[in-house]
């Protein structure tokens, strides 16, 4: 693509001004910045990379120089001098796309930077959005979404990647009419700059799959929106081509982000509240390593095992003195202090997340013409960072079939004497050291009904089974499972709800479901705090300790004559409360002594895995900890049935049991 | 000792043709002497716990916490092949930094008891003469005379390599 003739005659007229005008040197060299400004303008629209930043170098030159007199002829210098670069510009060929390998040649250190910074503001960006849509006065959430706009513009030109900076300098340009007062943002402009970040997002993502040296294609320009965009700056209407029939629902609601959501409070307060994180966020965030953030929770709870070795000293007990215990239990409640610190460090709160899903459900509205209010509580519980990542798929698959299952369209509502609009209600809270993420509607329900003759007709359950509804709705979690009578690009497929399972077991997490027909079901997802810690029971094996995951431990007791039943002499059951399970006798797994080696003697241990239970047979029960989860390294990646270490109390390692393989190897073994 | 080892990891100032030549921790095992780099070694310790890890061969001993970090422990003696003895106050835990199969990963190996550090010249080192096949000839890097003893120069990025270990597994099952 050649330079169109405008950009050329610009950058000539402006030279012949350099030229005719240079003896006149009383000019201040601010009377260049217009023009030069024009055509870097000129230059970024034509994608013509080397020109526009000739004409920004000058720009920043000229500014940086400043205004006094005596500085003009230095000043003349650096515009003939940039000039020069400006023309040597224009005659080489234009570069409009940026080629990957230039990328790559980008250094990566600060390519990721960008990555990382950008998908910060594209999040920020996407809940401001919605913030404006919902009151386009927001001067605050406007002016932030400039900002972030415009980073992204400055650094994109600095890294040379001249899609990204024309299009969010054609965007910011938008933005900036919007903060003038010049445009008011309507919900077509919201998709319009909506869209733009989309945009902006495939890019991050592509440049993101290059640096990992991933296979992949920069993303297309996307035309038909730049002509968007500059029709909106134009202040005409952006043509998009809306669904007939969805304008209606333009005026969809939602609660998005976060600080207001939990009561109503006054709309000054609110506005107050959210002035204040934005602040907060600003000056408290500080980048760190990870790895430094692991070694601190290392350290820190090598600290706690110190000062626990310290305090059970003997002879330090028999010193008997009462100011040595104070400073003991002083040491105590700074290391419990310090390791509770470390740890926290690596929580984030869930409320981005949550502001993700306000945008998805804004497009499905629209998109399944139903109208719908979100509402989150508690976005600043906090969660590990792992998880909050983890969660963003199950969470999404659920919000998509609550708006496609769920709800019902506004006419249906109407008729059964509901609120048109529906609500969607996303909230976390703690509960008994775990997080309880609940995700609600008020819609039709669960149909039982539909669930159960699904069910029988594939042969899942028999027709007289009476189940209870929970296992009724637990059905759904089964892969290939659904009751949609059609497939439609969002939900129906069948594959969703077992996958949803699958992730929330991933993160040790329980889903569970409560509905009532006609007015709504509720999705709670139990998870832990943190994939770093675990609580666990830690059991003995001879001289062995290992630590059995708390979550999946349904019971234990010792075991009388009439609960363990052999199978042929080779397997052993045992009846537990009317039900038969596998027994695993861990010693011969792990092929350690034990202390003995009748049951009667041992310890049962039942534990859950993906709805099945086995129990484990043990020497002792030692007690219950709460443990920093350690890989033991490749060494021992190929050990079946050890998922990791642990430090223990005393400062040993534990190992941690790998259920899940535990017992699909026993199931195994005994194939052999 | 870790404190000792510090201070002899500057960088080895005779800088011969040979790349061999440096500082080498020597240690015994059952008569033999062996060495290894000191650039290697990150720290020496007494014998402690070991918690041992199940399904692994014999001479991996288990796990050992070293200041909050899970570190893999290795029996050299029984990785040579070589009879077992009893632990006793010498046998020691020196905690060497080898090259994993993508980072590098910290070892721990058990041995009789560690000597000294020597500083050797590319002229104290030969190569390995040929013992056919029946000697693990590649975990080695040379020999080296030192006042008419022989230190076998041990290279402890092969010695410790989990890929080894890994195709041991194969078999194993």
């Amino acid at each position: 693509m050649p330079h169109s003739p405008e950009l050329r005659r610009q950058i000539e007229d402006l030279a012949l001004r350099l030229v005719v005008e240079d003896s006149d040197d009383g000019r201040p060299a601010s009377v260049w910045i217009p023009a030069l400004e024009q055509i870097r303008d000129s230059a970024l629209r034509e994608q013509a990379g080397p020109v526009s930043a000739a004409a920004t170098a000058i720009l920043d030159e000229i500014n940086a120089a400043g205004e006094p007199d005596d500085e003009t002829g230095r000043v003349a210098g650096v515009l003939q001098e940039g000039f020069t670069r400006l023309q040597q510009a224009l005659d080489l060929e234009p570069q409009p796309v940026a080629v990957p390998d230039l990328q790559i040649s980008q250094d990566p250190e600060l390519l990721s930077d960008f990555i990382l910074e950008s998908r910060e503001h594209l999040a920020a960006i996407e809940a401001q959005v919605l913030t404006i849509e919902r009151d386009p006065k927001d001067a605050e959430a406007l002016n932030s979404v400039f900002r972030g706009f415009h980073t992204i513009k400055g650094l994109a030109g600095f890294l040379e990647l001249w899609e990204v900076q024309k299009l969010a300098h054609e965007v910011e340009t938008v933005l900036d009419l919007a903060r003038n007062s010049q445009l008011t943002i309507t919900p077509a402009a919201t998709d319009v700059i909506l869209q733009g970040a989309d945009y902006l997002r495939r890019w991050v993502t592509h440049l993101d799959l290059t640096l990992q040296k991933q296979p992949s294609a920069a993303p297309p320009r996307d035309e038909p929106l730049l002509v968007r965009i500059h029709a909106l700056a134009a202040g005409r209407p952006a043509s998009e081509p809306a669904p007939a029939g969805l304008a209606v629902m333009a005026g969809a609601v939602e609660t998005p982000p976060a600080e207001e959501a939990p009561a109503s409070p006054a709309a000054p307060a609110r506005a107050a509240r959210r002035n204040d994180s934005a602040t907060r966020s600003e000056t408290m965030a500080v980048k760190v390593d990870t790895a430094k953030l692991d070694y601190l929770v290392d350290m820190a709870g090598e600290m706690v095992i110190a000062e626990s070795l310290v305090r059970h000293d003997a002879e330090l007990g028999a010193l008997k003195s009462q100011k040595l215990q104070r400073k003991i239990a002083q040491l105590t409640r700074i290391t419990a202090e310090l390791q509770k610190t470390a740890m926290a460090m690596r929580l984030v709160p869930i409320g981005p997340l949550f502001r993700r899903m306000a945008r998805l459900v804004r497009d499905l509205s629209r998109q399944f013409g139903k109208r719908v209010e979100m509402e989150t509580q508690g976005d600043q519980i906090e969660l590990d960072r792992n998880i909050v990542e983890e969660l963003a798929d199950p969470l999404m698959h659920m919000v998509r079939n609550a708006l496609d299952h769920g709800l019902e369209p506004p006419e249906e509502r109407q008729a059964h004497g509901k609120n048109p609009t529906a609500r969607l209600l996303l909230k976390a809270q703690h509960q008994a050291g775990q997080v309880v993420i609940e995700i609600s509607d008020d819609g039709r329900g669960l149909n039982r009904e539909r669930i159960q003759s699904k069910a029988i007709e594939r042969g899942l359950i028999a027709a007289g089974d009476g189940l209870a509804d929970t296992e009724i709705y637990n059905l759904i979690f089964l892969p290939g499972f659904t009751t949609a009578a059609e497939v439609t690009n969002v939900s129906g497929r069948g594959v969703g709800m077992d996958v949803v399972r699958r992730h929330i077991e991933k993160l040790r997490g329980r889903i569970e479901i409560r509905s009532t027909p006609g007015s709504g079901s509720t999705f709670l997802l139990k998870l832990p705090l943190t994939l770093a810690i675990i609580d666990g029971l830690v059991v003995g094996v001879g001289e062995e300790r290992y630590i059995v995951p708390l979550f999946a431990v349904r019971e234990m007791f010792r075991p009388a004559p009439e609960t363990i039943w052999t199978v042929q002499q080779r397997d052993e059951m045992a009846l537990v409360r009317g039900s038969l399970m596998p027994v695993l006798r861990l010693y011969r797994r792990f092929r350690v002594a034990p202390r003995s080696e009748d049951p009667l003697q041992s310890v049962l241990v039942v534990a859950e895995v993906e709805g099945q239970r086995f129990c484990i047979l043990v020497d002792e029960l030692i007690g219950k900890q709460e443990v920093v989860i350690k890989t033991l390294g490749e060494m021992f990646r190929n050990v079946a049935g050890v998922a990791g270490g642990a430090i223990l109390g005393d400062g040993r390692v534990g190992l941690i049991l790998d259920l899940d393989r535990l017992f699909k190897e026993k199931s195994a073994d005994a194939a052999h | 000792m870790s404190s000792i080892m510090l201070s002899m990891n500057e960088p080895a100032a005779a800088s011969q043709t040979d790349p061999r030549a440096g500082k080498y921790l020597t240690f015994q095992l059952a008569n033999e002497e062996f060495g290894i780099r000191v650039l290697k070694v990150r720290e020496i310790m007494g014998l402690q716990e070991i918690t041992a890890v199940p399904q692994t061969p014999a001479h991996v001993k288990g796990v050992i916490n070293l200041r909050g970090k899970v570190v893999p422990v290795i029996d050299l003696r029984l990785k040579f092949g070589m009879a077992t003895a009893e632990y006793t106050q010498r046998t020691c835990i020196i905690v060497t930094q080898v090259q994993g199969e993508s980072a590098s990963v910290l070892m721990g190996i058990i041995v009789d008891g560690v000597s000294e550090v020597l500083n050797l010249t590319a002229a104290e080192i030969e190569d390995t003469p040929d013992f056919g096949e029946a000697v693990a000839g590649q975990y080695l890097l040379g020999m080296a005379k030192v006042k008419g003893k022989v230190k076998i120069l041990l290279d402890i990025d092969r010695v410790l390599s989990t890929q080894d270990l890994h195709n041991l597994n194969a078999i194993v099952h």
